[in-house]
């Protein structure tokens, strides 16, 4: 029997762990926690070409979204040869809701089968799913095959981390992106009795030494947990992507353009940008729109923007510069380049600008700009 | 003037050679060479014609005979031989012929491999072929590592990487363990004591997971001439090597002045300084234009010597670049600009410590000024090798400080012109180091039961410890790491002291900058608060110094003086090895103390005329070190009939003696060693002499002196009847301004009952 079989055979009601029963005699512990449909909505219909938007990433061609397995583990440590994963918690959507397995190692004799199944499972998927899996899990898991001298081949499948998806949209607004905040902030569900990651490692060791399986009960509600939060992060994501009017911070709409423009969805990108133009973003999504409207050529339209800046005062001189540029190169309007340019040196002495280097080294270059101006103007 | 004019005119020069103890004058030596042998992979020839390189060097070719041969070999060259030929071209041979070979680098510093990494590529270019060298240590940006990783055929790293950024992550490094070929490891002789041991460990791991991988790689190891380095790479490998020690380069003809500056104070017995003897003698080089490296012992007096040489050559402006200060503590990038003036000729005379006494390549110069012994014969060699390269004549200055070993080097000339140089020792099985090392092994990957560490013998103690400790998990006949830490970064394989002092300069309160950092040992004697710290010349004084942070904060001043801190010692027994009684009554012992160091004062001393202007106090936390100890007691009959300020007198004398007797028996260097005397000791409740290792943990000098214990008493006592002082001087019980005018006297005479 497979893996998703075997895992199939197990059934149960949702939201409720079970211990299954063990196949062979020398096996880990195997756990199943199902969820039901509700807690993820819109999951079935997460599309392959938002999830290539999102991730940046080709998918598969026959892409279905119950064919992500979305992976964590539960390790003795922050990485090197000697930390172990200890529990491995893999979950996937069906049609009835979510499944999360975890493989939990008794004690170290116990870490080829677990490795077993975490190649089992992963030979089933045809996407990973992690939160940092990139730098942490997917190294680590290596690893252990590795040293238990097995093959690593299974880990190749395509990648989603959705530490880095993350990151695009909210690390402006939030800084820090680790999961528990997320699911805090975005999903807007705080994590109760929730065991700090921290305390994680010296549980497990204890647990060795006691053998007293109550003692990781913490563990793997929290893994299982992460899981699950992975999936519902990951759909909201998508939900975001298609309909970004639904954002309601400005620093997140703006964050959304940038994305969206690194995956050339130019149209929806300055969408966003034209959202965040009226927020505390404003001046950063003006000039990302009206650089997007330069890069494709459509000079007159990024002109606009500058000068919309210019009469409601905000962007600093960056308008007055980009302008002249324009003025200059464009329309080759030499006089009104040279006044915009004026109004720059103006703007840049003012007492808000500060005397900083960076500050010296701009009105040098407005300096030197206005004297060849003025010669061109001369030459004229 | 050149130098051959130079020599002759000062040879000339009555005044100057009246305090010339010796002239020496090393003849030429012709090369030996032998043709390239033929397994050499046929690509190098052409690159190496390039380099006007057509034949071997005897040593060479030796060399690569026993690597054929697939022997470990440990090759003994002075400066400039072209040992990196020795392994270069093995490695390379080896990679053009199977490009699946990979060869790990070790340098003991940074600026080595830098070095070293830029001739190899040289070589490479000139094939035109893709052999990938890198350097990965900690200025390696994280993006590069998974190449280097991935690719590289040569990995140059230093030990502490290896320890710390390979060994723990060996998963990442597969291609590199299971194709491992060649371990090339570079001036060996630096790994004695506490790094040597440290290092024993760091390979011990490297060959377990070796031999997880499958692999089996050959040791290419190159050492500066000690006296023992055969012993010393067995050591530290663990296994036998061929040893090559047949140098086969030419030399130009070397003159070794010995100067010893004279006496100013007849009675006191008190010479002119060696500082202002070296500033004249450096400055008359520098105004030649003979390029010259002055040496001097300690980061201070580099400081001093290069602001009075700098002064001499400063343009209106201010600018002195000509001459440069050269120490640890600089910043890599000022360092490499430095060495690369040298070079290229910008620079004409560096101050530096012995951290140029590495195979840092600097080109030929021409002279070098010694300010004061080095502390070991290897040492001095090492640093008169940097002047005078191949051909042409060159001159190397030793100036002897009043310290008791410089005036016996600067009055036996032969010691240093004759005798072996010292022994390295190190021991892998101290354990400190042992059981650090041992986690990280276990960390690594699991013992199985009746696994063996390196040639350790207590492997299984060690495991059942550590599983009684809980650090292991003794499951089915395998021992499992479970503990959360990172055993690789509670060790620092250059000393007890996990952590740098960073020097930051405040005086421009917008931009603090980085210029320095400093071990935890010396931080406190050279960056307590008000400390003057001096960097490249220039006077920094000392406003913070923040202990827990490990941050000295430094804001630039210009101050007539300098300062000096005194450092306070306390001893405490932690357990007794062996104790005899001695034949006189008293007792000999052997065991583990704890050496508590606390800096309390400091006092400002004025350039030019090194007199004290004053004293400030320091509050700053103890360091403490573990170390091995011997100690002689005093028989109670014998302290008794002595009254106690001159017993105390006497005491110091025989310490003195002990501390120069003591580096030439166990050969060691000075500073390895410490010895003290305690009129009532804490440790024996008895008047009592103890000599320590200077080393956390010891690296079995103590051991060493207490199987000599009787005849290292015995020289000590002929260094004092030998000396014809009257009442003590610094060549024996010191001066007799320290040890009173019973001094000497007391000293012979308790020596004298002590090995009746």
């Amino acid at each position: 029997m497979n893996l998703r079989d075997k895992l199939r055979a197990v059934g149960g009601t949702g939201g409720t762990r079970q211990s299954a029963p063990e196949t062979e005699d020398r096996d880990c512990r195997h756990f199943a926690v199902y969820r039901p449909a509700e807690e993820f909505p819109g999951a079935l219909e997460l599309s392959r070409d938002t999830l290539a938007l999102m991730s940046e990433k080709e998918m598969p061609e026959d892409f279905d979204p119950r064919r992500i397995l979305y992976l964590d583990t539960e390790t003795t440590g922050l990485g090197g040869s000697g930390t172990v994963a200890f529990l491995v918690g893999m979950g996937f959507l069906t049609d009835n809701g979510f499944e999360v397995h975890q493989f939990l190692m008794r004690d170290y004799p116990e870490e080829p089968y677990l490795l077993k199944h975490v190649a089992a499972g992963l030979g089933k998927f045809d996407v990973l799913c992690t939160f940092n899996g990139t730098t942490f899990d997917v190294p680590l898991l290596e690893s252990r095959f590795l040293m238990n001298r097995m093959s690593r081949n299974c880990l190749d499948l395509p990648h989603l981390d959705l530490l880095h998806m993350c990151r695009r949209l909210w690390k402006l607004r939030l800084g820090r992106c680790n999961l528990g905040r997320l699911e805090e902030v975005v999903l807007g569900k705080p994590r109760e009795d929730d065991l700090p990651g921290s305390e994680v490692p010296q549980r497990y060791f204890t647990y060795l030494k006691t053998k007293q399986i109550s003692l990781l009960e913490d563990i793997l509600k929290h893994n299982a947990q992460d899981i699950a939060s992975l999936c519902v992060l990951l759909n909201h994501m998508a939900e975001l992507y298609q309909h970004p009017e639904k954002i309601r911070f400005s620093e997140d709409v703006y964050s959304m353009g940038r994305a969206l423009e690194r995956v050339n969805q130019t149209e929806p990108a300055r969408r966003c940008y034209r959202l965040a133009s009226r927020g505390r973003m404003g001046d950063l999504a003006s000039s990302a729109l009206a650089v997007s409207y330069r890069r494709s050529g459509q000079r007159e339209e990024a002109a606009e923007v500058w000068r919309q800046m210019i009469r409601e005062g905000r962007g600093g001189v960056t308008p007055y510069v980009e302008l002249a540029k324009y003025e200059e190169h464009v329309l080759r309007d030499i006089p009104e380049a040279l006044r915009l340019t004026e109004q720059a040196i103006i703007r840049l002495s003012e007492p808000g600008f500060g005397q900083d280097d960076a500050v010296q080294a701009d009105q040098n270059e407005l300096q030197y700009r206005w004297q060849r101006l003025k010669r061109k103007l001369k030459e004229q | 003037m050149n130098v051959a004019q130079l020599a002759e005119q000062l040879r000339r020069d009555n005044q100057f050679m009246k305090d010339v103890t010796r002239w020496e004058v090393i003849p030429a030596r012709p090369a030996k060479t032998a043709p390239f042998p033929d397994n050499l992979d046929p690509r190098l020839i052409p690159v190496l014609a390039q380099r006007g390189i057509h034949s071997l060097y005897t040593h060479q070719a030796k060399s690569l005979e026993a690597i054929a041969r697939g022997e470990d070999v440990t090759v003994v060259t002075p400066t400039a031989s072209g040992k990196t030929m020795c392994y270069n071209l093995p490695v390379l041979s080896a990679i053009l012929q199977n490009e699946d070979s990979r060869a790990l680098y070790l340098f003991p510093t940074k600026a080595l491999s830098a070095d070293q990494v830029s001739e190899l590529y040289d070589m490479i270019e000139g094939m035109g072929v893709d052999i990938k060298t890198y350097t990965y240590d900690g200025d390696t940006p994280a993006a590069a590592r998974r190449a280097v990783r991935q690719a590289g055929h040569i990995v140059v790293t230093n030990p502490d990487m290896l320890h710390s950024g390979i060994l723990p992550h060996h998963t990442k490094w597969v291609k590199l363990f299971e194709n491992l070929r060649y371990i090339v490891i570079d001036e060996i002789h630096t790994y004695r004591g506490v790094f040597g041991s440290n290092l024993a460990n760091v390979l011990r791991r490297l060959m377990r997971l070796c031999e997880f991988y499958g692999s089996h790689p050959q040791f290419i190891l190159c050492s500066a001439t000690i006296a023992n380095p055969k012993e010393l790479a067995e050591t530290l490998i663990g296994r036998t090597v061929t040893l090559i020690d047949e140098n086969g380069a030419p030399m130009g003809e070397r003159h070794f002045v010995f100067y010893n500056p004279p006496v100013v104070n007849r009675q006191l017995g008190i010479r002119q300084g060696a500082i202002p003897i070296t500033r004249a003698i450096s400055g008359m080089l520098l105004k030649n234009g003979i390029q010259a490296i002055t040496f001097a012992r300690s980061r201070l007096t580099v400081e001093v010597l290069t602001r009075y040489l700098k002064d001499m050559v400063r343009d209106p402006l201010g600018n002195a670049g000509k001459v440069r200060g050269y120490r640890g503590g600089y910043l890599p990038g000022e360092r490499r600009e430095i060495e690369k003036g040298l070079r290229n000729g910008q620079v004409d005379a560096v101050v530096s410590t012995n951290a140029l006494e590495l195979g840092i390549d600097i080109g030929a110069l021409d002279a070098c000024v010694m300010c004061g012994y080095p502390g070991t014969i290897a040492s001095a060699w090492q640093q008169a090798g940097r002047a005078g390269r191949r051909k042409g004549t060159s001159i190397v200055f030793f100036i002897a400080s009043s310290a008791a070993i410089d005036q016996y080097i600067v009055n036996h000339p032969d010691y240093l012109l004759t005798q072996s140089p010292e022994n390295a020792l190190l021991n892998p099985d101290n354990l400190y180091i042992l059981l650090s090392h041992f986690k990280c092994a276990a960390f690594e990957l699991p013992f199985a039961d009746g696994d063996k560490f390196g040639n350790t013998q207590s492997t299984q103690e060690l495991l059942d410890y550590l599983d009684e400790q809980g650090i292991l998990h003794h499951v089915d006949g395998r021992y499992h790491w479970s503990a959360e830490d990172f055993p690789a970064s509670e060790i620092s394989l250059r000393s007890a002291a996990a952590e740098n002092f960073i020097i930051i300069d405040i005086t421009d309160p917008a931009h603090h900058r980085v210029v320095g950092e400093m071990d935890r040992f010396t931080a406190p004697m050279l960056l307590h608060e008000n400390a003057i710290y001096m960097h490249e010349g220039r006077q920094f004084q000392v406003e913070k110094l923040d202990f827990d942070a490990c941050k000295a904060f430094i804001r630039s001043v210009d101050v007539g003086y300098y300062t000096d801190a005194d450092l306070n010692i306390n001893l405490s027994l932690l357990d007794i090895e062996k104790e005899e009684q001695t034949p006189q009554g008293g007792i000999a012992g052997l065991g583990e103390i704890k050496v508590t160091a606390l800096v309390t004062m400091f006092k400002k001393i004025k350039f030019d005329t090194h007199e004290t202007l004053g004293f400030g106090h320091v509050q700053l936390p103890e360091t403490d070190m573990h170390t091995t100890s011997m100690w002689w007691t005093l028989p109670e009959k014998l302290a008794a009939k002595i009254p106690s300020d001159q017993l105390k007198n006497g005491m110091m004398g025989i310490a003195n003696l002990l501390r120069i007797v003591c580096p030439l028996y166990l050969m060691c260097a000075p500073q390895d060693i410490a010895v003290v005397y305690q009129v009532k000791s804490p440790i024996t409740n008895e008047p009592t002499i103890l000599l320590y290792d200077n080393t956390p943990g010891g690296i079995g000098l103590s051991h060493k002196a207490f199987g000599m214990k009787e005849l290292l008493l015995s020289k000590a006592l002929q260094v004092a009847e030998d000396c014809p002082c009257a009442y003590g001087c610094p060549s024996c019980v010191g001066p007799v301004g320290e040890v009173g005018e019973d001094g000497k006297r007391t000293a012979i005479r308790l020596l004298k009952e002590l090995t009746k």
